[in-house]
């Protein structure tokens, strides 16, 4: 072959290459008005419900549309026209019905009788209860069952093939909201106990990376740390058929394309765009900016009270008084959250959690308390934040630093590796430090319970307050509404006065989504349930 | 006796053993020695207990003695187990296969690319020192070097997939709304073209282009470099003085004399560069979402999941080993006087 001959051959060859690739192009582009394409930072670490090495926020959004539960969360609108989970309804999932007993010591399910698993298998009362029994039982979820007080086998019993009773020494109203979350999903018993070993009772291994539920979606393609493809499930029978036939969840670790692609058209839906960016978007106003608090969540600085100087309540005051709030909202995450601080001072007046806190900059006041705790010329101090939170901490730390210096406080700042930080606050060796979190149940005893009380790292401050854990014991199964609602007042007074925790913000949880998506709604995972979008 | 390549390479490879047994151990130990307990740091849920976190060490085998944990890990190593990763709940040689690939296929291109332009560049430029071409070697190598990798990438997608549109979405290997060929070598291009799916190699040659130009970017500035400062000091001998006097054709000076020896550094800057380039990739497999092993080792050692970090390591290990071989074979042919025998 000569030269001429060959370079026409694959000119031709390429020709052909091309048209083939268009061809096939108009094939794709008509499947694309039925395909979703949402984008995130992060991959689902494990498909596992009840998975015993921990279960990241993109996989409890991954079980969220793969398994079902026994009862879902409603839905209510927020005030900008955002929809969101409506914890105070719950709504049937797998469970068409429940009921309690009079007194409130039984709880029994009625389960659909055409409810079944990807293979087709049936849902039956027999596969709830090993799911309920694997949740009580694993480390990663027992504690959370059992805030609903769902803790030992025995209290779930079969009653038939769709019917099972919980029993329990009391009514919690905590109960039908945990069942509600992804930690609580059914997944297909038949399936799982086939893959048991004796040293694996609960088929963790196998489930971990194998769908065994009946959600609204099934797994096509799971490359882990990479992408999710999902197609519908055209059997399923606990909610509304979805719209979109198949979803495309894509890992794309820097913002700055997750920004690039959802611009140019390229995605329907994006997560994790910084405040920032979401504000830039917003001006533009060629997208849309899906935005709500998050309603369980909150951002803070905590002072833990067992060590010095902190264990004096008007340190914690005084730092609390001295916080350039405003500047760090501004700063940090550019206005986009609902303040949790310069709140009303005085008696509280309603139950709400997380509140603002009665504190505001006022750097005299700060004075004054520090003279009060016999340290006027203040003190030197570490502020420590986590490198995954650096977004928030860096700006906000040298803020701090440069704010208590004014009052004589001298801080040194400190960035440390999640790892490192997380085990250091389970040991509550770090004084002073800024962390995010989240509560899975809205209750505010549940609140204090986890995060004002006890041994364990969730006590964010290292609080010990005799009065404030007998209130919290008394409020847990307190019928009475007025009883009730003055204990959780007293509670937020206690939790203002000691301080251990500076509430800041609500940061927005941002969603962008081209103009023809609709349907979206904010859950307590903060990742896109696919089964309640469509395009418009 | 001169010993045959192949001895030598048996050789080579027997007494890699202590050195990878060693990586094995320290990696190991470092693992341990970094703060922070990974059982706390993977029952981070509200609601886990002490308790919880002591159930979880124990299933991570943790609680055990480091000597018992360091046994039970060659005991593993030896089965070809190299433990599970946390963060993506898979076996690690599992992971490692999957995203190996990836990575190789991204660093050839890379590497490809950047000694088409970088050596013809070096020897261009040596041959006209102080040239515009000259100039140009300086410039692009200085600029290369200086402009962190996740920069030129982000100026990259910025400028030929966000303002032009020319370049696929920067995500990945393929686009997204295709299938993948069938896997058999796990390189895409190569797959493709063996499934004869002529659109998935088209589209996975697209994805490469970006990336790959963003590293050969940054490689290309060493071996230019190295080329031109090599091919100088050659030019300058005295066997090319001898060369040009006996009034060899000018070409075959260049060619065969000349290059051929200035080669000899460049080779083993070559070798350096693959390897650290097959490594050091993180951040553009960061930047284009690129599913590499720089990137999953990275996310990993941030996370405290030990199994993938050392696994990664013990790859990056062998790795080195083969290339250095690869490197000192690739030398005794070029240059017969380079003994093979110690």
């Amino acid at each position: 072959m000569d030269r001429r001959r060959f370079l026409t051959g694959s000119a031709s060859m390429i020709g052909g290459a091309l048209t083939y690739a268009t061809g096939s192009k108009e094939a794709v582009s008509q499947s694309r008005g039925e395909t979703l394409r949402a984008l995130g930072s992060g991959a689902p670490n494990t498909l596992d419900p009840q998975s015993t090495s921990g279960i990241d926020r993109p996989a409890q959004g991954a079980i969220e549309c793969i398994t079902d539960r026994l009862v879902t969360f409603g839905t209510k609108t927020g005030s900008n026209g955002v929809d969101h989970y409506d914890y105070y309804n719950v709504m049937p999932a797998l469970a068409e019905s429940w009921q309690y007993s009079s007194g409130g010591t039984s709880l029994t399910f009625k389960i659909r009788s055409d409810a079944t698993f990807h293979d087709n298998s049936p849902v039956t009362a027999e596969d709830v209860k090993w799911c309920l029994d694997r949740m009580v039982s694993q480390p990663s979820t027992r504690g959370q069952m059992k805030a609903g007080s769902l803790e030992k086998p025995e209290q779930f019993v079969v009653l038939g093939a769709h019917t099972l009773r919980m029993d329990f020494s009391r009514k919690d109203n905590r109960t039908l909201p945990d069942l509600c979350h992804p930690y609580a999903s059914i997944v297909n018993a038949k399936l799982a106990k086939k893959h048991i070993t004796e040293k694996d009772p609960w088929a963790s291994e196998w489930l971990k990376n194998n769908p065994a539920g009946g959600g609204a979606y099934k797994i096509a393609s799971w490359k882990p740390g990479e992408e999710v493809i999902y197609v519908r499930n055209d059997n399923w029978k606990c909610g509304p058929k979805s719209a979109f036939q198949r979803v495309i969840y894509q890992v794309v670790p820097e913002a700055a394309n997750r920004r690039a692609l959802i611009e140019r058209g390229n995605a329907d839906i994006t997560l994790d765009l910084p405040p920032k960016d979401v504000n830039d978007l917003e001006k533009a106003s060629k997208l849309q900016i899906l935005s709500v608090p998050a309603i369980n969540g909150f951002e803070f600085v905590a002072m833990t009270t067992t060590t010095k100087p902190y264990d004096n309540v008007k340190i914690r005051q005084a730092v609390a008084s001295a916080l350039p709030y405003a500047e760090m909202f501004k700063a940090a995450i550019f206005d986009r959250g609902k303040p949790l601080y310069g709140g009303p001072e005085g008696k509280p007046t309603s139950i709400n959690w997380p509140t603002a806190f009665p504190y505001r900059t006022d750097l005299n006041r700060a004075r004054k308390l520090l003279a009060e705790a016999d340290c006027p010329n203040g003190f030197e101090t570490t502020f420590v934040f986590d490198q995954a939170q650096a977004d928030v901490g860096e700006p906000a730390s040298i803020l701090i630093q440069e704010a208590l210096g004014k009052i004589g406080i001298k801080v040194t700042i400190e960035k440390q590796p999640s790892g490192e930080m997380g085990s250091a606050l389970q040991s509550h060796k770090i004084p002073f430090y800024y962390q995010r979190s989240a509560a899975w149940l809205n209750d505010p005893v549940y609140a204090f319970e986890i995060f004002y009380q006890g041994d364990w790292r969730w006590n964010l401050g290292n609080l010990k307050d005799a009065e404030l854990d007998k209130t919290i014991e008394a409020a847990r199964f307190e019928t009475d509404n007025t009883k009730y609602d003055a204990m959780c007042i007293r509670m937020k007074e206690i939790a203002f006065e000691q301080v251990p925790t500076i509430m800041l913000w609500q940061p927005f949880v941002d969603v962008i989504a081209q103009k023809d998506i609709a349907g979206y709604r904010y859950m307590p995972h903060r990742q896109i349930d696919f089964r309640t979008l469509r395009r418009v | 006796m001169k010993p045959s390549r192949g001895w030598f390479a048996a050789k080579r490879i027997v007494s890699a053993v202590p050195l990878v047994f060693g990586v094995v151990a320290a990696t190991f130990l470092l693992t341990r020695l970094l703060p922070g307990d990974p059982a706390a740091f993977f029952t981070n849920t509200p609601g886990a207990g002490a308790a919880e976190i002591a159930e979880v060490r124990h299933n991570l085998g943790l609680d055990r003695s480091l000597p018992e944990q360091f046994v039970i890990y060659l005991v593993n190593l030896a089965h070809g187990d190299l433990g599970q990763s946390l963060i993506s709940g898979q076996s690690v040689a599992a992971d490692l296969m999957e995203r190996l690939p990836a990575s190789l296929e991204l660093t050839v291109i890379a590497f490809v690319l950047a000694c088409a332009v970088g050596l013809p560049l070096g020897i261009f430029a040596a041959l006209r020192p102080g040239s515009i071409i000259d100039h140009t070697c300086r410039i692009v190598s200085t600029a290369g070097v200086s402009t962190p990798v996740f920069v030129s990438g982000l100026l990259l997608i910025y400028v030929f997939y966000y303002l032009l549109g020319w370049a696929p979405d920067p995500v990945g290997r393929l686009d997204p709304y295709l299938n993948a060929p069938p896997h058999l070598t796990g390189l895409l291009i190569v797959d493709g073209l063996l499934a004869g799916d002529l659109n998935s190699t088209l589209s996975s040659v697209k994805q490469l282009i970006l990336p790959s130009a963003t590293m050969a970017l940054f490689a290309l500035a060493p071996l230019a470099r190295m080329m031109r400062g090599s091919m100088i000091a050659v030019l300058g001998s005295e066997f090319i003085r001898t060369a040009r006097a006996l009034g060899l054709p000018r070409r075959k000076i260049i060619m065969t004399y000349a290059l051929r020896n200035a080669l000899l550094p460049v080779i083993t800057t070559l070798g350096m560069v693959f390897s650290y380039m097959l490594g050091a990739n993180v951040l553009v497999e960061k930047v284009f979402a690129w599913p590499g092993i720089g990137a999953y080792a990275l996310n990993a050692l941030i996370s405290l999941d030990y199994a993938p970090v050392q696994g990664f390591i013990l790859l990056m290990a062998c790795l080195y080993v083969v290339l250095n071989l690869m490197v000192d074979l690739i030398y005794s042919f070029i240059d017969p006087r380079v003994g093979l025998a110690e």
